[in-house]
C-alpha cells in the first residue's frame, strides 16, 4: 500500500511544458461546414484535387458516427465548438529563420527543440510545426543535396503536387474511420518525407508538433514515401499547454515503403494530460498506418505514450510485399484519470511477411490502460509469423490494464504467438533495491526502464535517454 | 448445415414462427417460460454487428428445420436411434453412488427414479428462490440463448447435493432431432462433491439448447466433464454458469465436434475470490462448421486461481472462434490466472477468431496468457517421418497429441463417451448420421485403458 | 576476535517490532563490536528473519519500543538506502528477482552510492567493471551473471553468492546475513563461507542468522545467541552451537516455558 501510495506520488510530477506562449494568431470562426473547408483549402491555395479530396471527405464524415468500441469513457466532442484553422500571423513562410518571429523560436528553445543555426541540433533535421502550420524546417538544403524531400505538408502541396495526388490518402482512406474522415476535410499542416530510390536519409528527420490556441483543433497529416531501397528514420514529439477544456488532435499519419524500404517512425508523445482530477488535457485520436507495398520492405513503429486526457491509436502496418517486415514497440504510461486506448494492427497479406509487437503498459492512479491489437493473417499469406509480447504493469489498486489482443488467421502454414503478462513494482523489489543503497526515485525508475528497456531498444539513440527521463519524471513521487 | 436449406429465412422470422408455434406453458417452468417469451420478442436479435456476436452467425439458426411443437411434450414418440424409450436409469450398481438420466427436454427426468443418498430434489419453494440465481450472478440471465431456453424448456433438473456427500451422475441427451431445451441447477452444499459426466448428441436436425447452472457452497467440488457430440445440421446453444464461493473447486472440461454451429458459453463467478477454477476447452471443426466459445470469469474477491486452457482444430471451411474474457476487479487483490489458447489450423480455408481478453483493476495479481495459431509443427512432424513414421500416420499421431491434452482430464466416464477418432474424423462429420457412440444405458466399462 | 574495548558498532535495546498486527520481537537486546562475529539461531517463527528485516529497514515491519544504535546515530530513523549506505548490510534469505534491471548496472549504482556517502569518488563503468572483476573472484562467481537481470534466473546458490558479491562492492561495517546458508550445496556453502569469512575484519562486525550449525562449522562464531518467542533466550560461545545441534531445540521450549511460569 505504502508503494503503491508513493509510486502514486512519482508519477504525479507537474507538467513541464504547460506555459502559452502571447502570440497574434489568425484564427478562423468556430464550427465545422463545407465553406470552412473550403475556406481553409483557400487560405492554403491548394490546387483543385486537393479540395475535392477534402470535401469528398467532408461529406463521407457527416454520414458516419463516433466510434464506441474502445474502452474510453468522455462527454461527446461538440465539434460545432472547435476552431478548425489557427496559425501565429506571419506573411509567408520565411525564407530564413532569422525573419521568424523570435517568441516562437524561443518557443521551440523552451520545448528543447532549438531551431536556430548556432543551437539546433546536429545531425537531426526538424520540422517545428505551431498549431495549424509549419513555422521553420532545419537542414532543408543539406538534405535536398541527396534529394531528399523534408517540408512542410502545405508546401509539398505547392512544389510536389504530383507526389501528393499519388501518395496521399492511398493508406489511410478518408473514410476509414470517423477521424481520418475529419482529418481529411480540415487537415492544417504537417510534414512530409520523400526519400528518392536507394537514398540512405542522411540525417535523423524529426516533427515536433505544438499546440497553442486554447479552443483549436490540431489535425495534422504526415505522408512519408520511401521509393525502392531508401531508408529514414523519423521522429516526432508534441507538447501542448495547460487548460482547463479538452482540446481535440485528430492527425492522420500515411507511411509508404516501397521493395526493399524501410521507414523507422518513432514517436514521443507529451501532450497535456489534464490535471489530477482529470480536467483539461488533449483526446489524441490518431490514425497512423503504414503500407509495406514492396517486397523486403520494413516499416517500424516505437512510440512512448505518456501524455494526452485520452489516447485511441493504433499504428499498424500492412504487410502487402513478399517478406516484408512490420514492427511495433510501444510503453504507454498513464497516470490519474488518463485513459489510454493503444496498440497495433498487423495485417499480413504477402507471402512470409513478419511482425513483431512489444507493448508495455504502465497503469498509475486513476487510470485506465489499455492493449487492443489485431494481428491477422491472411489466405495468401504463406510462411507468415507474428510474436506479439504484451505486459502490463500496475501501481497502485486503482489503476486499470486492459488487454484484448485479437488474432485472425486465415492461413494454416503461418504461425502466430501472443504472450501476456502483468506484473506490479513489488514493495520487495524496492526494498531489495534500497537495501543496497539505491535511492528509492531511482529504485522506482531503474525499474519502470527495466520493463520499458525493449522498446527503448528501439528509439534511435538520441531519443532514448529523453525517453527513459520522462518516464521518471511523470512517475516521480507517484510509488513509495 | 447445408447451404440449401439457409434459406430467406431470417432469424427474426424463425424466431417468430417458434414463439408461435409454442404450447402454452406448463410444467414447473411455467413462469419462467412466460417471462423468457416475453423477453425473447423483444430482445434484439444476435447479429454480427454485437460484438459479442461479431464472428458467430446464428442466422444459420434460420436455416434449421425444426418443428418446435414435436419438441415439446405433445405425444409424438421420439425417433432416431437413441434408446430414448428406455426408462430412466437409478443407480448404477458397480459404483453406488453413480446417477444416470436421460435428458431430453420433454420428460422430467427424475420420474421413476430413486436418488442416491446425498442428492434430494429440490421442491418448488426452493426453485423459486434458486433458479436463474447464478445465471444473474454470471451476468448471462438476458443472454439470448438463455432466454431462448426459458422460451422453450418446460422440464428441468434440479438437484441438491448434500453437504460432504460425494455423488456421481451421468446426464446423457442422445440422439434427438427438432428442438431440444435441456435446463439443469445444481446446488452443492458445503464440502459436497459432485462429478458430473454430461453427453450431448444429435440424430439429425435440430437445435439442443442447455442452460446448466451450479452452485458451489464452501469447499464444493465439482468435476464437469461435457462431451457434445453434434451432426452438422445440429446447432447447439449452451450456457454453463458457475457461482462457487470460497475454497470450492470447478473444474470443466468441455469437449465439442460436429456440431454444423455451436456457441458454448462457460461463466463463472468466484463471489469472493479464494476459489479454484480450472476450465479446459476442446473445439474441432470441419466442413462448414462454426464453433464458437465465449468463456467470462470474474473475480469477486482476493486469492482465487483460474487454470484455463483452450484447444480448436479447424479443417475444412470450419471455423473456430475463442473469446476468454478475465476479470480482476479491485477486490480481487492477489488474483492468480493463466489463460492459453492454442489452435491448429489445417486448411486454408478455415479460419481462427481468438480473442482473450484481461481486464485488471488491482495491482497485486498475477495474471498471464497467451495464444498460439498455427499448423502442425513441421519440426516435430519431420522428426517423426526421420524415424520411420509415414506422414500421415504422424500428422494423425500429432493431432491427437494435441487433442489428449484436453481429452485426457476429462471424468473417466466420459473419456469413455469422446474416443479421438470420432472427433478428427472430418468425412464422418458429412456424411450421414454419426456412428452412434454408445446406444445402451450400460456404461462399456473396460473398453479402454 | 573479542576485544572488550573495540567500538561498539550495533547496539539493540529493549526492541519490539510487529508486521501488521503481530508482534513479533519482543525486546531484543544485542551488540556487535568492531572484530566479531555472531549468531543467532533459533526455530522457525522465533523472529530470527524479522530482527534482519527491521534492521535493514524493511517497510512492513513496525518497531513499536525499543532503540538501536548504529555508531552512536540513531538507526531506526533512517531510510533503507541511507541504512545501507553508512555501512549496515542485510544478505537476503529470498533475494528477489528484478527482471530487466541488469545487473551490472544495479551493483555500479549501489557501489557508488556508498562511495559518495563515504567521500570517495564515483566510479564510471570502465573503473567499476575492474572493480567488480576483482571481487568477484571473492565468490568464484562467472563474469556472465553480470549480464543478466538481478538475481533473474538465477539458482539459489547464484543467488547468494551475488548476495556476497554485493557486500564485497559494498564493504559493510555491519553485514547481517539471514539464513545465507539456506539452500547451498557443500561447494557452495564453503565458497560463500569463505567469502563471508575473507571480508570479516577487525573494523567490521557480523550477524549471521541461521537455524543449523552446519554454516557455524565453516565460520567460527564469537558468541552464540539462541532466540525464541521475540526473545534472546540464551548467550554463550560456540559451545552453545554444539548443544543445539546435539540436544535440538526442545529445552528451549522446556527454557521457556519455565521462564513463562516464573
Amino acid at each position: 500500500m505504502t508503494t503503491a501510495a508513493s509510486v502514486g506520488d512519482l508519477v504525479s510530477q507537474p507538467y513541464k511544458y504547460g506555459f502559452v506562449t502571447d502570440i497574434e494568431t489568425e484564427k478562423i470562426a468556430k464550427g465545422l461546414s463545407e465553406d470552412v473547408v473550403r475556406l481553409i483549402s483557400a487560405k492554403k491555395d491548394e490546387p483543385d484535387f486537393l479540395l475535392q479530396f477534402r470535401l469528398r471527405a467532408y461529406r463521407q464524415w457527416l454520414q458516419m458516427e463516433t466510434p464506441d468500441w474502445a474502452a474510453l469513457g468522455y462527454p461527446p466532442i461538440d465539434f460545432q465548438n472547435i476552431i478548425y484553422y489557427a496559425a501565429p500571423k506571419q506573411r509567408d513562410k520565411k525564407a530564413s529563420l532569422d525573419e521568424v518571429d523570435p517568441k516562437l523560436l524561443e518557443t521551440f528553445d523552451k520545448l528543447g527543440i532549438p531551431l536556430s543555426e548556432q543551437k539546433r541540433l546536429t545531425n537531426v533535421a526538424v520540422d517545428a510545426v505551431f498549431d495549424s502550420v509549419s513555422i521553420a524546417t532545419t537542414y532543408k538544403e543539406k538534405l535536398a543535396e541527396h534529394g531528399v524531400i523534408f517540408c512542410s505538408i502545405s508546401e509539398a502541396v505547392k512544389e510536389h503536387p504530383e507526389l501528393i495526388e499519388r501518395y496521399l490518402g492511398t493508406v489511410v482512406p478518408s473514410n476509414d474511420n470517423y477521424y481520418s474522415a475529419l482529418n481529411s476535410a480540415v487537415f492544417s499542416d504537417g510534414s512530409f518525407v520523400f526519400i528518392p530510390k536507394g537514398v540512405e536519409c542522411p540525417m535523423e528527420l524529426s516533427t515536433y508538433f505544438r499546440i497553442n490556441s486554447g479552443d483549436t483543433g490540431q489535425f495534422e497529416r504526415t505522408l512519408i514515401v520511401a521509393e525502392e531501397g531508401a531508408s529514414v528514420s523519423y521522429l516526432e514529439g508534441c507538447t501542448a499547454p495547460m487548460f482547463d477544456t479538452n482540446q481535440l488532435h485528430a492527425a492522420v499519419v500515411e507511411l509508404v515503403a516501397l521493395d526493399d524500404a524501410s521507414i523507422k517512425y518513432s514517436t514521443v508523445q507529451n501532450w497535456y494530460a489534464g490535471d489530477e482530477h482529470g480536467v483539461g488535457g488533449i483526446y489524441n485520436f490518431v490514425t497512423k498506418r503504414g503500407h509495406c507495398r514492396g517486397d523486403r520492405s520494413k516499416i517500424s513503429w516505437t512510440q512512448v505514450e505518456t501524455g494526452s486526457a485520452i489516447t485511441w491509436k493504433y499504428p499498424s502496418c500492412v504487410l502487402q510485399g513478399a517478406d516484408s517486415v512490420g514492427e511495433f514497440y510501444s510503453v504507454a504510461l498513464t497516470n490519474n484519470h488518463q485513459q489510454a486506448d493503444t496498440g497495433s494492427k498487423m495485417v499480413h497479406v504477402g507471402p512470409r511477411t513478419r511482425s513483431t509487437i512489444v507493448s508495455k503498459g504502465i497503469s498509475a492512479g486513476h487510470s485506465a490502460n489499455s492493449y487492443r491489437g489485431l494481428v491477422q493473417i491472411g489466405p495468401k499469406a504463406v510462411g507468415a509469423r507474428n510474436y506479439s509480447q504484451c505486459d502490463s504493469m500496475l501501481i497502485g489498486d486503482q489503476a486499470a490494464a486492459n488487454t484484448y489482443p485479437y488474432i485472425r488467421s486465415q492461413q494454416p502454414l503461418a504461425s502466430v504467438e501472443h504472450e501476456a503478462s502483468t506484473c506490479r513494482m513489488s514493495e520487495d523489489q524496492l526494498f531489495y533495491l534500497q537495501s543496497r543503497g539505491i535511492a528509492f526515485e531511482e529504485a522506482v525508475s531503474m525499474m519502470v526502464s527495466g520493463f520499458c528497456r525493449d522498446v527503448f531498444n528501439q528509439l534511435p539513440m538520441e531519443f532514448a535517454a529523453e525517453a527513459d527521463k520522462l518516464l521518471a519524471l511523470k512517475l516521480e513521487g507517484s510509488v513509495g | 448445415m447445408g447451404a440449401s436449406t439457409v434459406s430467406a429465412k431470417t432469424l427474426a422470422t424463425w424466431t417468430g414462427e417458434l414463439l408461435a408455434q409454442l404450447p402454452a406453458p406448463s410444467g414447473p417452468l411455467a413462469a419462467v417460460q412466460g417471462r423468457g417469451r416475453e423477453a425473447l420478442a423483444a430482445l434484439p436479435l444476435p447479429s454480427r454487428h454485437q460484438e459479442a456476436w461479431r464472428f458467430t452467425d446464428l442466422a444459420l439458426l434460420a436455416g434449421l428445420d425444426l418443428p418446435p411443437s414435436g419438441a415439446q411434450s405433445s405425444g409424438i414418440t421420439p425417433d432416431g436411434p437413441a434408446p430414448e424409450g428406455t426408462s430412466p436409469q437409478g443407480a448404477c450398481e458397480d459404483k453406488p453412488p453413480t446417477l444416470r438420466l436421460q435428458l431430453d427436454g420433454r420428460r422430467d427426468p427424475l420420474s421413476g427414479v430413486v436418488l442416491p443418498p446425498g442428492l434430494t430434489r429440490l421442491s418448488d419453494s426452493e426453485l423459486v428462490l434458486a433458479l436463474g440465481h447464478t445465471l444473474a450472478a454470471t451476468g448471462c440471465e438476458q443472454h439470448w440463448p438463455v432466454e431462448l431456453n426459458h422460451a422453450c424448456a418446460s422440464q428441468l433438473l434440479a438437484l441438491r447435493v448434500s453437504s460432504r456427500a460425494q455423488v456421481s451422475l451421468e446426464l446423457v441427451s442422445d440422439g434427438a432431432t427438432g428442438l431440444r431445451p435441456l435446463r439443469v441447477l445444481l446446488i452443492l452444499e458445503e464440502k459436497a462433491e459432485l462429478q458430473l459426466c454430461q453427453r450431448l448428441t444429435a440424430a439429425g436436425s435440430g437445435l439442443t439448447s442447455l442452460v446448466l447452472e451450479a452452485h458451489l457452497g464452501r469447499g464444493a467440488k465439482l468435476q464437469h466433464g461435457l462431451v457434445a457430440l453434434g451432426q452438422p445440421d445440429g446447432a447447439l446453444l449452451a450456457h454453463l454458469a458457475m457461482e462457487q464461493d470460497p475454497e470450492s473447486d470447478v473444474s470443466l472440461v468441455a469437449v465439442s465436434a460436429g456440431w454444423g454451429v455451436s456457441r458454448l458459453e462457460p461463466r463463472v463467478v468466484q463471489v469472493d475470490g479464494s476459489a479454484t477454477t480450472t476450465l479446459r476447452g476442446l473445439q474441432v471443426v470441419a466442413g462448414d462448421q462454426i464453433a464458437d466459445t465465449h468463456s467470462h470469469i470474474a473475480f469477486g474477491g482476493p486469492e482465487g486461481q483460474l487454470d484455463q486452457l483452450h484447444k480448436a482444430v479447424a479443417d475444412g471451411r470450419g471455423r473456430s472462434v475463442f473469446n476468454g474474457a478475465v476479470r480482476v476487479p479491485r477486490a480481487a487483490q492477489r488474483t492468480n490466472a493463466a489463460q492459453l489458447s492454442r489452435s491448429l489450423l489445417l486448411s486454408d480455408r478455415a479460419r481462427i477468431d481468438t480473442k482473450p481478453e484481461l481486464e485488471i483493476v488491482a495491482d497485486d495479481v498475477r495474471c498471464a496468457h497467451g495464444a498460439t495459431v498455427s499448423c502442425l509443427q513441421q519440426d516435430e512432424l519431420f522428426y517423426l517421418q526421420s524415424r520411420g513414421i509415414a506422414a500421415e500416420q504422424a500428422s494423425a499421431l500429432l493431432k491427437r497429441a494435441f487433442c489428449e491434452e484436453v481429452l485426457r482430464e476429462l471424468p473417466a466416464p466420459a473419456r469413455l463417451w469422446c474416443p479421438f477418432e470420432r472427433l478428427l474424423a472430418a468425412d464422418g462429420f458429412e456424411s450421414g448420421p454419426a456412428p452412434a457412440v454408445e446406444s445402451g444405458p450400460e456404461a462399456p466399462e473396460g473398453e479402454a485403458g | 576476535m573479542i576485544r572488550p574495548d573495540a567500538n561498539v558498532l550495533l547496539e539493540i535495546r529493549g526492541l519490539h517490532a510487529r508486521v501488521e498486527d503481530k508482534a513479533i520481537l519482543k525486546g531484543v537486546n544485542l551488540t556487535l563490536r568492531a572484530g566479531e562475529i555472531h549468531a543467532v539461531m533459533g526455530r522457525n517463527g522465533s523472529g530470527k528473519s524479522t530482527l534482519s528485516k527491521v534492521l535493514a529497514g524493511h517497510p512492513a515491519y513496525t518497531v513499536t519500543a525499543g532503540t538501536v544504535t548504529y555508531r552512536g546515530a540513531n538507526l531506526l530513523e533512517l531510510s533503507p538506502e541511507e541504512r545501507a549506505r553508512v555501512g549496515v548490510f542485510l544478505g537476503f534469505q529470498y533475494p528477489v528477482e528484478i527482471p530487466g534491471v541488469s545487473n551490472l548496472e544495479f551493483l555500479r549504482v549501489a557501489t557508488n552510492a556508498r562511495r559518495v556517502q563515504l567521500g570517495q569518488e564515483e566510479l564510471d563503468t570502465f573503473a567499476f567493471e575492474d572493480l567488480v572483476r576483482e571481487r568477484l573472484t571473492v565468490v568464484q562467481m562467472d563474469p556472465a551473471f553480470l549480464d543478466r537481470s538481478v538475481n533473474e534466473g538465477f539458482s539459489g546458490g547464484e543467488k547468494k553468492r551475488n548476495e556476497i558479491l554485493q557486500m564485497a562492492l559494498l564493504e559493510p561495517l555491519v553485514a547481517i546475513l539471514d539464513e545465507t546458508d539456506s539452500g547451498l550445496d557443500i561447494d557452495a556453502l564453503r565458497i560463500v563461507a569463505a567469502g563471508v569469512s575473507q571480508l570479516a575484519t577487525a573494523d567490521t562486525a557480523t550477524l549471521l542468522i541461521t537455524h543449523y550449525q552446519r554454516l557455524l562449522e565453516a565460520i567460527t562464531p564469537d558468541f552464540v545467541h539462541v532466540m525464541a518467542a521475540g526473545r534472546i533466550l540464551r548467550t554463550g560461545g560456540r559451545e552453545l552451537a554444539l548443544e543445539l545441534e546435539e540436544r535440538g531445540y526442545d529445552w528451549v521450549d522446556q527454557e521457556l516455558a519455565a521462564l513463562e511460569l516464573g
